[in-house]
């Protein structure tokens, strides 16, 4: 049970495109939602499919047009995407202002993706304050607007509805992280494609979809003990990545990756008020690199999770040319070395076809770990 | 019992066969590395050098870049492994290792014990690699084993970029246009190996004893810069470009002895 549930899992990230034409094919309409946090509630409640779009592992061709080479690949490669009409069909994308080069994504977009219309998501820094909010909730009302006029409609009972629906989704990733922890034999390659294959389905069914895991490796034995590891970075769904960890016999038991768990940790809280209780939950989310906290309890959280699971030792999957995860990173080395736990560092980006120099640097780092 | 250690890197291959774990029974090298001919004569050489034949290593630890298209070993390791081994095995207080191969750099710590401890790699740039000096080598027409003949001579080593390959070149370039002496430029590029590959070296945190492996560790001119820029004694053994290759031989035994 568990291996077909994982392969259906598997077939869903590996294919986004046909879940995206399944969707259309529907008559559904499909929002893009670039990283790292869209309000995919809103999106959702205002009758379209909210949809990742967190770009391919690609050569960059057309992208280059518009970005010089030092710029992330990962904002780079849904340019490409956009340029070469892989997302064509989507109704709009919305794109948060949650880092530099997003906010180039943004600007870009709008000259070279003609037909897929951009909507800008604006966030505060200062996030938690009253103003704060404010500033949050006049995005949101911003992105409402541009969705009204793509033919979606608005009201509070289905935000508060679909508030629920992505706060049900948010625990099942929780509890499964939790559950994987417990279960080595769910390799790094498995682990991702359930986390990835959430960016292309509806929350509601992938809801189901995970809850049905959870359930099956309740019922399973665990697998044999592996080396125990963190995880963090922006995204670490590259196959070369994933199958490295897997030969080395590497156990994610927790991870701190954008696309992965930083996605989950927060709800929706109770109120009245969907759009300000989804102000509520932005305002109330911490512990990543986008999100500005001047006391940065991200570093913390990595070094007491990594305690409290047993991990060995922390990988830091360093998207080149991020700077906010470049800016924390020292942070976290220190935190780490604080904590007794080995820290490795590895460069990915959307372009690498060759993972040679990953394997040897994380084969060193398992030798230290072990020997 | 002989073990053996093949070490394939980026532009040459390195084999040891350790008798007992205790000495270096007998070594070879040949230029070219991954893909070449370079570990098959490499390993004819150390047949023809000992004596031995296949059928007498008890067991055989494959390491470099090449390690995981090698067929014939009963196992791979990595390089920076080997490397800490290989060098601690020469050096025995030996805590940090500095180790410039072919095309990329390294910085490995040990702790007091000899566990390796931390490390660092350099992105994917031949800046501060053996790379890097075969390229200005080449664009100088000198013998890249004359550097530190010429470095020596140096008055006023020429400002060199460390931040990319393609650059320094061009400014190398410049500067031979704008008559600048050849020791001054030698060592100006020597220097600027240094910078780059001292920059990674503090990231892991230095700590004496410090040793250089690797082909460029047979460079004194770099080995004399690398000195002055981290102000610490370098240790030099004509053993080093041999460490990856000893450490994986040791490896080896140690897996027929634990």
């Amino acid at each position: 049970m568990v291996n077909e549930l994982l392969k259906e899992f598997h077939e869903i990230a590996a294919s986004p495109k046909a879940q995206m034409d399944r969707y259309l094919a529907e008559g559904r309409k499909v929002v893009l939602t670039a990283p790292v946090y869209t309000p995919e509630e809103l999106i959702h409640s205002m009758g379209f499919v909210p949809f990742g779009a967190w770009g391919a592992d690609t050569e960059l061709k057309r992208a280059k047009e518009y970005c010089p080479a030092f710029l992330c690949s990962i904002v780079q490669s849904i340019l490409e995407l956009g340029m070469t009409d892989v997302y064509k069909g989507a109704s709009a994308i919305v794109i948060p202002s949650l880092c530099d080069t997003l906010k180039t994504l943004g600007e870009n977009w709008k000259y070279a993706v003609k037909d897929i219309p951009f909507i800008p998501m604006t966030y505060p820094q200062n996030r938690k304050p009253e103003f704060g909010m404010n500033f949050t909730i006049a995005g949101y009302e911003r992105v409402k607007a541009d969705l009204e006029k793509l033919g979606g409609t608005f009201s509070n009972e289905a935000l508060a509805h679909s508030n629920e629906i992505y706060n049900r989704h948010n625990k099942a990733m929780r509890d499964l992280d939790e559950v994987l922890a417990r279960h080595p034999e769910v390799g790094a390659a498995a682990r991702s494609d359930v986390f990835k294959s959430a960016w292309f389905m509806d929350k509601a069914e992938h809801t189901e979809l995970v809850e049905k895991l959870i359930d099956a490796l309740k019922n399973q034995e665990a697998g044999e003990a592996k080396l125990p590891v963190l995880v963090s970075g922006i995204l670490t769904d590259a196959p070369g990545l994933n199958e490295i960890l897997d030969d080395l016999g590497m156990h994610i038991v927790a991870d701190d990756v954008a696309a992965q768990s930083r996605q989950y940790r927060t709800d929706v809280p109770a109120g009245d008020d969907a759009l300000k209780a989804l102000a509520q939950k932005f305002s109330g989310m911490d512990n990543c690199s986008v999100l500005y906290n001047q006391e940065k309890p991200r570093i913390k959280w990595i070094a007491d999770t990594a305690k409290a699971r047993g991990a060995k030792g922390v990988i830091v999957v360093m998207t080149k040319f991020c700077d906010p995860e470049e800016f924390d990173y020292p942070l976290i080395k220190k935190a780490c070395d604080a904590a007794d736990i080995p820290v490795a560092i590895v460069e990915v980006d959307r372009q690498m076809e060759h993972y040679e120099q990953v394997r040897t640097n994380l084969e060193t780092f398992r030798d230290i770990l072990m020997m | 019992m002989y073990t053996l250690g093949i070490d394939i890197g980026s532009t040459t291959s390195k084999c040891v066969i350790l008798k007992d774990g205790e000495y270096v029974y007998a070594k070879g090298l040949a230029v070219g590395g991954l893909g070449t001919q370079g570990p098959e004569i490499a390993l004819n050489t150390i047949w023809n050098e000992s004596g031995l034949t296949k059928s007498d290593i008890a067991r055989t630890i494959v390491t470099g870049y090449g390690r995981n298209r090698f067929e014939g070993g009963d196992g791979e390791v990595s390089e920076l492994t080997c490397h800490a081994l290989g060098g601690r095995f020469v050096f025995e207080d030996l805590r940090t290792v500095i180790d410039i191969g072919g095309q990329d750099a390294k910085v490995i710590t040990l702790s007091e014990s000899g566990k390796m401890s931390n490390f660092v790699m350099n992105d994917k740039c031949a800046a501060g690699t053996g790379r890097f000096l075969d390229v200005m080598a080449g664009i100088l027409c000198v013998d890249i084993n004359d550097f530190e003949k010429y470095a020596e001579k140096s008055k006023s080593p020429a400002s060199i970029s460390s931040t990319c390959t393609v650059f320094a070149e061009s400014e190398v370039i410049s500067q031979l246009a704008n008559g600048v002496e050849m020791p001054d430029l030698i060592a100006g590029i020597c220097d600027s190996v240094a910078t780059r590959v001292a920059s990674l070296a503090r990231r892991a945190g230095v700590r004496e004893t410090v040793c250089m492996s690797g082909g460029v560790a047979r460079n004194g001119a770099v080995r004399k810069a690398m000195e002055k820029e981290l102000g610490v004694r370098i240790e030099f053994d004509p053993l080093a470009q041999y460490f990856g290759a000893i450490g994986a031989a040791l490896y080896a035994h140690r897996q027929l002895t634990r």
